[in-house]
């Protein structure tokens, strides 16, 4: 998936270029705690947002888009409570 | 993942169901009992064990109706007169008469109601008019019950793909629709001969007052496809000028929620500690009055429970902490609130269309067919009013039992290939750009938009200058829109939706020249009511590839509204506006 | 193209995983055969109960929790008295959820279990299951030594809605434990119109925690016996709000004439809502002799009080 961001990188004679603008993310995965590696995927698979990822890097599931419900089905699943829902800072 | 792919499947059943979050589920399962044979799909954007607005479960039904509780004529005249008159009492008295029968039902799945020491349903009153509440304390498990009965009867489930537009077959009559998976980008065709859109709200048309996109009252996948795919199918939508609008802890954007703390003894109170609500019934006319509170020097508005003893509080923290939105708890953790001691701050949500808590929707009949042959609606996105949690249950059931008769004497119908050509054309527009504008900052302006020019107090000027100002930005939506993998695809499908509901909200507003349903229709150069005009439905529909708006008449009521009881209302509204 | 329809795996593939010398994989494939909701994972969910690991274990007994049925009772009766806390506590979640009948057997093996934990939650799952067979070790536990024990067993006996149950549960109601007298008084209420279960509850409303007496206010309200009126005609004098709000509305219910004077005077409480339920316990008994003092108030600082007054008043 890292590569699937770069693949359409703006090129040179963009009239409308895109930004990476930072945004703190809710939601934080404990990857001690995490079993992606071992073939758990339930958070990426019960999130009603579809924001969560497994990392192709750690094997570890993390949060990809800032896109947050707050709901925390990924955390009441999460078999080994490595998941932490924070509520999204600009309603904090 | 999220790499974009190309590929086209076509599939074929006998029912699609699009919309797998809670009247879906119930529209699947009960098309599958009422024809064992049949070919069920259930189509979810999300994943179906934790979709929609019942993904974390809910802690309560707001409008059961149970025997030596309440009565169907009852329940039908108090929502006859919540929503000003303008009420199709067919299908809301057929909710009446089902509902009890599929709380049982839903109780068969697993799914838990609180029980009184008895083992009976422990039905809460909340006012002397009707007693509708039902409290489920463990309500976080309803969507893993739902699951179970869906593999049980073997009903096939897509997760993760998106339906874009439905297809029609030579005639106008339904004939399946058009899907796109969210994370790869591959299309499906889904041949159908029914087809039940059970999509939810249109939660992502206003932004709320914290500016994220995705802090909205419902369930923000919720991003209003379902009108929009009615709409250019060809169905009729009505009222949907009657917007929702809900009372919620600020900034945290969810419900307090007084059907939970209500019953308890909890109640709203302006800052003086006092309650100043009038209306009885929950309606645009109480949200008026709590939109006049917070404006008033008297805000800002609170929901009260520092009155109540300690023990009782922490039951409602046990509540309010666990199910429908638990993150509740650490919200006011963060601001150091204390139910104890402070009275939470209250607010009122965005915009949005959803007859859950409202009357507008996709026009559906008592049998929950739209005006299209073979499609049918529930849920949020149907026009029976005030359907909450078990209407979109129990019109589920309705739609999905229909539809499995319906398709059972049929043939599949044939689509126009050229038609899944042009949405595929579409639907990759902005994949094909290597820059543009993101969808999030298309959606963002349009959400602001609907903020500024479409939202009560609802003035003509401001309105028609808003269509101006959406217009420009469909121009960027469709021609400088850019999607860089599935997902960011996924959300500008989305905001096309957002947009299609902006401008039909506006259409609609403008459409009706009077104020009706308090605040959700307040339009300050028509301030009055006009019975003599408007006691109708507006309906919008798309001809010839145009909006265009009519009047319907409001079909004679079954169960009679003696004059007054209307008027005892009416009386009420004229105490506020004095 | 990836498949477009959900597939769910083959049980029997899932279930070799179970063999898995990694305690992690064989707790994932738990979690696969519960997903599958097919009846054929249940015999490998039975089988993983007794899984070295306890996370496994726990994650096994939760997964029973999607099933029903003697055998996964009778797994679930295991886990519960497992000597891991959390296998325990999974278990007796799962055991809440049961349904079917023919799970009893397995649950009435072990009310007299040693741990109280156990007995607890045996009682829990027999409340649900209403079966003839829990009552008399539901009545015995009413003298368990454990209160959260006796809760569970007024619960198994309120549910099955028994005449002849009453002795035991108006003892019940004079327990020692709060908590037990607060689930004996509400279990009464299905005792329609009888007297005894109307003494009992009425001395309930001088109970030393409040919320047996707000319970004993409504319950008495249920039964629907009117010489339980004077004592809730006392209970408007109760200490706090809370009770004499219950006292109110089920005097109401009660349409007990005789409180009339009693409850003219809570119109004029600086609780607004004990002048509401006033005014609306006024409303249900609707005697004309109501309508001077009723009129006093209908402009009452607050809404829903005058809301009420108003449907008082047009029910007199
Ligand atoms: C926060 C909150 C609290 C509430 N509290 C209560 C309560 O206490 N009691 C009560 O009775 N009611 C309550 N309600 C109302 C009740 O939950 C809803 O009325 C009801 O659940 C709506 O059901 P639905 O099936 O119409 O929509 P949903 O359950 O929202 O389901 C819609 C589904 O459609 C899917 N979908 C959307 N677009 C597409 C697409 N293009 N393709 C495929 N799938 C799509 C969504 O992912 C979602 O799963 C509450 C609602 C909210 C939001
Ligand atoms: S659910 Fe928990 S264990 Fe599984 S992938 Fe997500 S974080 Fe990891
Ligand atoms: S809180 Fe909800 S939206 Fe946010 S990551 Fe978890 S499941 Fe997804």
């Amino acid at each position: 998936m890292i590569a699937s961001a770069s693949a359409k990188a703006p090129n040179e004679e963009a009239r409308l270029p895109i930004a990476y603008t930072p945004t703190t993310l809710p939601v934080v995965v404990d990857e001690a705690k995490c079993i992606a590696d071992k073939g758990c995927t339930v958070c990426v698979d019960v999130c009603p947002l579809d924001v969560l990822r497994i990392s192709d890097l750690t094997g570890k599931a993390y949060m990809k888009y800032d896109e947050c419900w707050y709901c925390m089905p990924c955390e009441t699943d999460c078999p080994t409570g490595a998941v932490t829902v924070n509520i999204p800072y600009l309603l904090r | 993942m999220d790499d974009i792919t190309d590929g086209l499947t076509e599939v074929s059943c006998d029912i699609l169901v699009i919309g797998g979050g809670t009247a879906g589920p119930m529209a699947a399962y009960k098309a599958k009992r009422r024809n064992p044979q049949a070919r069920v799909v259930l189509l979810e954007k999300a994943n179906v064990k934790r979709s929609g607005a019942i993904a974390m479960g809910m802690d309560g039904l707001n409008n059961a109706v149970v025997p030596g509780y309440a009565t169907p004529e009852q329940y039908t005249k108090e929502i006859t007169i919540a929503n000003d008159g303008i009420c199709d009492q067919a299908p809301v008295f057929k909710y009446a008469s089902r509902c009890f029968d599929i709380i049982q039902e839903l109780d068969s799945f697993g799914i838990r109601f609180q029980k009184t020491e008895n083992g009976d349903y422990d039905v809460k009153k909340v006012h002397h008019l009707g007693t509708y509440v039902l409290p489920m304390p463990n309500g976080d498990t309803v969507k893993r019950a739902l699951y179970r009965q869906l593999r049980r009867e073997q009903i096939l489930i897509s997760n993760r793909y998106m339906a874009t537009r439905l297809l029609t077959g030579r005639d106008g009559e339904i004939a399946g629709a058009i899907a796109v998976n969210t994370r790869t980008a591959e299309f499906l065709v889904l041949r159908a001969k029914a087809v039940i859109l059970c999509a939810g709200a249109a939660g992502r048309l206003g932004l709320p007052q914290s500016g994220y996109l995705w802090g909205t009252y419902e369930n923000a996948t919720n991003s209003g496809d379902g009108y929009a795919m009615a709409y250019h199918a060809g169905a009729g939508l009505a009222n949907l000028e009657c917007y929702q609008i809900n009372p919620l802890i600020k900034d945290y954007n969810g419900p307090a929620c007084a059907y939970v703390a209500g019953p308890f003894g909890a109640y709203t109170t302006n800052s003086e500690g006092r309650r100043f609500i009038e209306c009885d019934y929950w309606s645009g006319q109480m949200m008026q009055e709590f939109y006049s509170e917070l404006q008033s020097g008297k805000g800002p508005v609170f929901l009260k429970l520092n009155h109540l003893h300690s023990d009782t509080i922490g039951k409602i923290e046990a509540i309010l902490h666990t199910v429908e939105r638990p993150s509740r708890g650490r919200f006011h953790e963060n601001r150091g609130t204390d139910y104890r001691e402070r009275m939470v701050e209250m607010h009122i949500s965005e915009i949005g269309f959803c007859s859950g808590h409202s009357a507008s929707g996709v026009f559906v009949d008592e049998f929950a067919r739209t005006t299209v042959t073979g499609l049918y609606a529930a849920g949020d996105m149907a026009s029976v009013p005030h359907n909450y949690m078990l209407g979109a249950f129990t019109n589920g059931a309705v739609a999905g039992e229909h539809a499995a008769e319906f398709a059972a004497g049929r043939d599949l119908p044939d689509y126009d290939p050229s038609d899944v050509e042009q949405e595929r054309a579409r639907v990759l527009a902005p994949t094909r750009r290597d820059d543009g504008i993101p969808p999030n900052q298309i959606e963002y302006k349009a959400r602001r938009m609907v903020n500024d020019y479409l939202q009560p107090p609802k003035v003509t000027a401001k309105m028609k200058l808003g269509q101006e100002r959406l217009a420009e930005v469909r121009e960027d939506l469709e021609g400088a829109m850019v999607a860089r993998d599935a997902h960011e695809l996924l959300r500008s499908l989305e905001v096309a939706s957002i947009l299609d509901c902006a401008d039909m909200a506006a259409a609609a507003s403008l459409f009706r020249t009077e104020s009706r349903w308090g605040l959700y229709h307040y339009r300050v150069d028509h301030p009055e009511k006009n019975d003599a005009d408007w006691f109708c439905h507006s309906i919008l529909r798309k001809q010839d590839g145009r909006m265009m708006l009519e009047k319907r008449p409001v079909a004679p009521y079954i169960v009679p509204i003696e004059d007054e009881e209307r008027s005892a209302y009416d009386r009420q509204r004229i105490r506020e506006s004095a | 193209m990836s498949e477009p329809f959900e597939a769910f795996g083959d049980v029997e593939d899932l279930a070799a995983d179970l063999a898995s010398p990694d305690a992690t994989v064989r707790r994932l494939a738990v979690m696969a055969l519960a997903e599958t909701s097919d009846w054929q994972a249940v015999p490998h969910l039975v089988a993983a109960i007794a899984d070295a690991a306890p996370e496994v274990r726990e994650q096994a007994a939760r997964a029973l929790g999607e099933f029903d049925g003697r055998a996964v009772g009778e797994a679930l009766a295991r886990a519960v008295t497992d000597s891991v806390a959390a296998v325990a506590a999974a278990a007796a979640e799962s055991l809440a959820e049961l349904r079917d009948a023919d799970a009893g057997g397995a649950l009435l093996a072990l009310v007299a279990h040693p741990s109280p934990f156990v007995r607890t939650a045996i009682l829990r799952g027999l409340k649900a299951l209403q079966i003839e067979a829990s009552l008399q070790p539901a009545i015995t536990a009413l003298s368990d030594v454990e209160p959260a024990v006796r809760v569970q067993a007024v619960g198994v006996i309120g549910y099955l809605k028994r005449q002849e149950t009453l002795p035991a549960l108006i003892g019940a109601a004079r327990d020692g434990s709060a908590e037990v007298r607060l689930a004996a008084v509400k279990a009464l209420s299905f005792a329609d119109q009888s007297a005894e279960a109307a003494a009992a509850v009425s001395a309930a409303l001088k109970d030393a925690a409040w919320e047996v007496r707000a319970a004993a206010a409504e319950t008495l309200g249920r039964l629907g016996v009117s010489s339980a009126s004077p004592a809730l005609v006392a209970a408007l004098a109760d200490e706090l709000w809370q009770v004499r709000q219950k006292a109110l509305q089920n005097l109401g219910r009660l349409r007990a004439r005789e409180a009339l004077p009693a409850i003219i005077a809570l119109l004029g409480d600086d609780n607004p809502s004990l002048r509401k339920d006033a005014a609306a316990a006024l409303g249900e008994i609707a005697d004309p002799a109501s309508r001077e003092a009723l009129a006093t108030r209908a402009q009452d600082a607050d809404p829903d009080v005058r809301k009420t007054v108003a449907w008082a008043l047009g029910r007199l």
